[in-house]
């Protein structure tokens, strides 16, 4: 383990949190598999570190572990050590691990809507958390900005917004006072507005109450606007750690650079695709005396897999890196900036979809006495129109009523008023949020595909010759014909999911948030390939994201929804230079950047 | 509540005017002639004319229907063909008997789906217990109460197998011989009533321990793995806190729908039980009804049932959104 010199300029304080050589082993239907592994890192008070890695790199199970609530179905075994405030957890007993959780550690989880108990009042939920609190619930839950608390603390969970439930369990988290606060994604479910405001009211409560937070993110521009410090993880294993902004500015590992690379903001350049890192994680293989990242590292040697990589002091920073190259690291990204501009693409002036005066109204008011619900306005008189070849991105927060407007232009939905045209005589083809659940689990890849193939058996040896086309227009490996959905990644199943989309090439395809579950590599990795995808085949595109950066990459121009109207549609980076409506303006004074501070 | 209130008597009597239409379409269906029947089998034809016509059954239906209504609204029955009583006469002699049985074994039903949720959450994945409740659930009401019968009081004589009482000429004020024998200062006639009904409360409980267990048990176990039981947990809650606080009561509304699916079938149950254990009440007045034919008292017994369900109904569902402050009745 290195010593890393801990803000200097401060006088030396006693660490709260010291990890040591922490490893966690988790058996699933009897197979034992290391999710930890030789992890050490210490934390000191007021402190904020970014626990960055993709997803199933082992952010969530470090968390867990550190509570002691890892599911005890899945046998965990835990060896190292965990010193909290002095305390040995690992190995505690039941007693000590309870009044750790009540004094010592407490967690915010990423989903704020599941996270309290739906039957039981905000208030009596508080006062189950008070450790040793001073101050009321009131107190408590305007501290975290939340309006009203007197109404707040009597309500039941449902009546809160996402945003204001988070709120809550950040109240209920710090109300006991906790030396260490693990949040583990907490704003991954919210809006950006939304997400501007808890990271900050979490750096207010570190500074406030000196509470160190490990702060888990699979976003780097994220954890750049509010660590001091970055761990990162890779299949359980630290590969690097260093002050934030040593790290953002230089990052030693392949991985960390590969991970900086392919984040993107307001200010990526959108001529060109993006850098993604190399193909993806492949679990399968044998580290135990290996570098784990040596499968996707560009600048891997035989030594990679030789032996394991130990953590030592970085060349370029003053943290630790666990590479043995990483001398070599600052020349990835020369390699990277050479990409090819996109083609220009032909827009024509057809449309390929225009909704002239969609109105829509769903039931969810109050019942009446007869049960009937009273009907709300989600859409009102939308105008839009997408030109044959051309891709519109639609904004808006939760709520505004994106996936109604797509599920109308789909023809899944029928709008109350108005009218819908269509270029196209097929149906458009969608492409939802969870490329998982949108395939069938027990037909391979190739059969789902083929199946648009409407008069050819995929079976024929034209019926395969298509689908193998569409495979590699994707991107697939073509192996991967004969593959059920759960013998892949999430990447891989986006894929499939594609290029079922386009085996058939629609003139028009619909997309409903498809990167906003994915980390930011995998995210950059899609976005490429529908950009691609479009051009290559002449597709107009209706992209529906919360994301503005991301949209502002793919789209040829922007349409931004509030509460189901259209408030602006224009070129991307006019809106962004000029925008024109208060909202977009706070969507956009909410955009996280590299520079540490957050916010433009 | 108050519109949910009125919204379940509204139903309740909707409920009623189906079952009186239904009953009474069925009395005029079928062959039996109600003036032969009360006129006795070996009266002269004018006898029988004279009883028709003091019946009113020569009446055009609607008529007859609606003096049938009349007299359903005075809580009048009609005669029971066996016992030559008002219907309404003897199904208060033997109501109390069937509810006192009824709740018991509701009571206990509960007990044990407590218990075996219990038992299946301290030992997740117990072959055992699983193997055993699927034994106790898969045996039909009528054997497992002739074979707790035949060994607990036939074969062992450890409890009482026949009837409510010894004690034959104890009469108390509400008829529920328990809670009676208390009322009166007599505490071993409590006592006698409860040992008598251990047998068939126990063969009444079974199946409501097992559907209930089984659907407290699943409904637990989804509980206990959503995200919000880990905050509790979080929160340094000691497990049993967790449990009772968190996860009980999130996990009520599926048994209870399931509890009252099991009320329903009971009624069908206590049929079968009442005969097999010689209890005095509804089920056995039933049972003998059917035997002669006696459609009055099965018709009225019908009713009684009914105005029980809607009422455990109502009960459950307020049960419902206790439990579930969302639900908004
Ligand atoms: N019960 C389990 N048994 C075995 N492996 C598990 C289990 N739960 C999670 N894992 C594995 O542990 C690794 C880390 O998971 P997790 O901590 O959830 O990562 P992250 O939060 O970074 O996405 C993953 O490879 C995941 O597949
Ligand atoms: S150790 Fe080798 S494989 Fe691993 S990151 Fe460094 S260069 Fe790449
Ligand atoms: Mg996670």
């Amino acid at each position: 383990m290195v010593k890393l010199s801990h803000r200097t300029s401060e006088p030396v304080t006693e660490s709260v949190l010291s990890v040591k050589d922490l490893s966690v082993i988790l058996s699933r239907e009897g197979r034992p598999s290391r999710v930890l592994d030789g992890i050490s890192f210490d934390m000191f008070p007021g402190e904020i570190i970014a626990l960055v890695g993709e997803s199933g790199s082992g952010k969530t199970s470090i968390g867990l572990t550190l509570q002691g609530l890892l599911p005890h179905e899945y046998l965990p075994q835990i060896a190292g050590s965990i010193r909290l405030a002095g305390i040995e957890l690992v190995g505690a007993g039941r007693r000590t691990w309870q009044s750790a959780r009540r004094h010592l550690v407490r967690a915010i989880s990423q989903d704020p809507m599941g996270a309290l108990n739906p039957t039981m009042t905000i208030r009596r939920q508080m006062r189950e958390s008070n450790g040793r609190s001073e101050g009321s619930i009131e107190d408590w839950l305007s501290r975290t900005g939340l309006p009203d608390p007197d109404r707040i603390a009597d309500a039941l969970p449902h009546r809160l917004s996402g945003g204001q439930r988070q709120r809550v369990l950040i109240a209920l988290a710090m109300m006991a006072r906790p030396k260490l606060l693990i949040a583990d994604e907490p704003t991954t479910a919210l809006d950006v507005t939304m997400q501007a405001q808890i990271l900050d009211l979490l750096r207010v409560l570190a500074r406030d109450q000196q509470t160190a937070i490990l702060f888990v993110t699979h976003d780097l521009t994220v954890a750049a606007s509010l660590a001091d410090r970055i761990l990162v993880l890779y299949a359980g294993r630290i590969v690097e750690m260093g002050r934030m902004q040593d790290v953002a500015r230089n990052a030693a590992h392949p991985y960390s650079a590969g991970l900086l690379a392919a984040r993107f903001d307001l200010d990526s350049d959108r001529r060109r695709p993006l850098p993604t890192l190399p193909s993806e994680h492949t679990p399968s293989i044998r580290v135990e005396n290996a570098c784990a990242y040596a499968t996707r590292c560009p600048i891997a040697q035989p030594d990679c897999t030789a032996i394991r990589p130990p953590l030592e002091p970085a060349s370029v920073h003053g943290g630790a890196v666990a590479c043995l190259h990483h001398e070599q690291t600052p020349f990835l990204s020369a390699q990277r900036a050479d990409a090819k501009p996109w083609p220009a693409q032909a827009i024509q002036e057809t449309a390929a979809l225009r909704l002239s005066n969609v109105g829509k109204t769903y039931p969810t008011g109050a019942r009446s006495f007869w049960g009937r619900r009273q009907p709300q306005p989600i859409l009102r008189s939308i105008n839009l129109s997408i030109k044959l070849g051309e891709c519109v991105a639609l904004v808006g927060e939760s709520g505004a009523g994106k996936s109604t407007l797509l599920r109308i232009a789909a023809g899944l939905v029928v709008p109350e008023s108005g009218t819908v045209t269509r270029f196209d005589k097929l149906p458009p083809q969608v492409v939802f949020q969870d490329p998982v659940a949108s395939l069938t689990p027990w037909l391979t890849i190739g059969e789902q595909i083929g199946e648009r193939l409407r008069a050819v058996s995929p079976d024929s040896d034209y019926g395969r010759r298509r689908v193998g086309e569409a495979i590699k227009l994707v991107g697939l490996d073509p192996v991967l014909m004969d593959a059920l959905p759960a013998e892949m990644s999430v990447g891989q199943c986006q894929r499939a999911v594609l290029a079922r989309a386009v085996i058939v090439p629609p003139r028009l395809l619909l997309c409903d948030e498809p990167i906003s579950a994915m980390d930011v590599s995998l995210a950059a990795t899609t976005l490429n390939l529908l950009s691609d995808l479009r051009r290559r085949l002449d597709m107009a595109m209706l992209f529906v994201t919360h994301d503005l950066a991301a949209a502002r990459i793919i789209a040829d121009r922007i349409a931004v929804l509030k509460d189901g109207e259209l408030v602006e549609i224009a070129d991307p980076d006019a809106i962004i230079a000029a925008p024109q409506s208060a909202y977009t303006r706070s969507l956009i004074a909410a955009m996280p950047s590299l520079q540490a501070g957050g916010g433009r | 509540m108050l519109t949910y209130l009125t919204k379940s008597i509204v139903g309740a009597v909707v409920v009623l005017l189906v079952m009186s239409f239904i009953v009474f379409g069925l009395q005029s269906i079928i062959p039996a002639d109600p003036a032969r029947a009360i006129a006795g089998p070996n009266a002269p034809p004018e006898t029988v004319e004279a009883m028709r016509e003091q019946l009113g059954l020569d009446d055009p239906a609607v008529v007859q229907y609606g003096r049938f209504l009349l007299r359903l609204a005075h809580a009048d029955l009609g005669t029971s063909v066996r016992t030559r009583q008002p219907v309404s006469d003897d199904i208060q002699q033997f109501l109390p008997a069937t509810l006192e049985l009824g709740l018991a074994s509701i009571a206990l039903g509960v007990a044990l789906a407590g218990v075996m949720a219990a038992l299946q959450f301290l030992i997740p994945g117990s072959a055992g217990i699983r193997l055993a409740m699927v034994g106790v659930g898969s045996t039909p009401i009528f054997l497992s109460a002739l074979l707790l019968s035949y060994f607990f009081w036939f074969q062992l004589d450890w409890l009482p197998g026949a009837g409510r009482l010894t004690y034959r000429d104890f009469a108390g004020p509400t008829g529920l011989n328990v809670i009676d024998g208390i009322l009166v200062g007599r505490p071993e006639v409590s006592v006698d009533a409860l040992l008598h009904m251990i047998l068939p409360a126990l063969a009444l409980a079974q199946p409501i321990g097992v559907a209930v267990g089984r659907s407290l048990n699943g409904a637990l176990h989804d509980v206990m793995s959503q995200a919000y039981v880990r905050t509790a947990r979080g929160k340094g809650l000691s497990e049993t806190k967790v449990l009772l606080r968190h996860g009980l009561r999130n996990a009520a509304t599926a048994p209870l729908s399931m509890l009252g699916l099991q009320v329903r079938l009971l009624f069908g149950n206590l049929l079968v039980v009442e005969r097999v254990f010689g209890w005095p009440g509804l089920g056995l007045y039933t049972v003998q009804a059917f035997a002669s034919a006696d459609l009055p008292a099965v018709l009225g017994v019908a009713i009684v049932f009914g105005i029980l369900y809607i009422l455990v109904n109502t009960l459950i569902e307020i049960g419902q959104s206790m439990a579930d402050p969302r639900i908004n009745l």
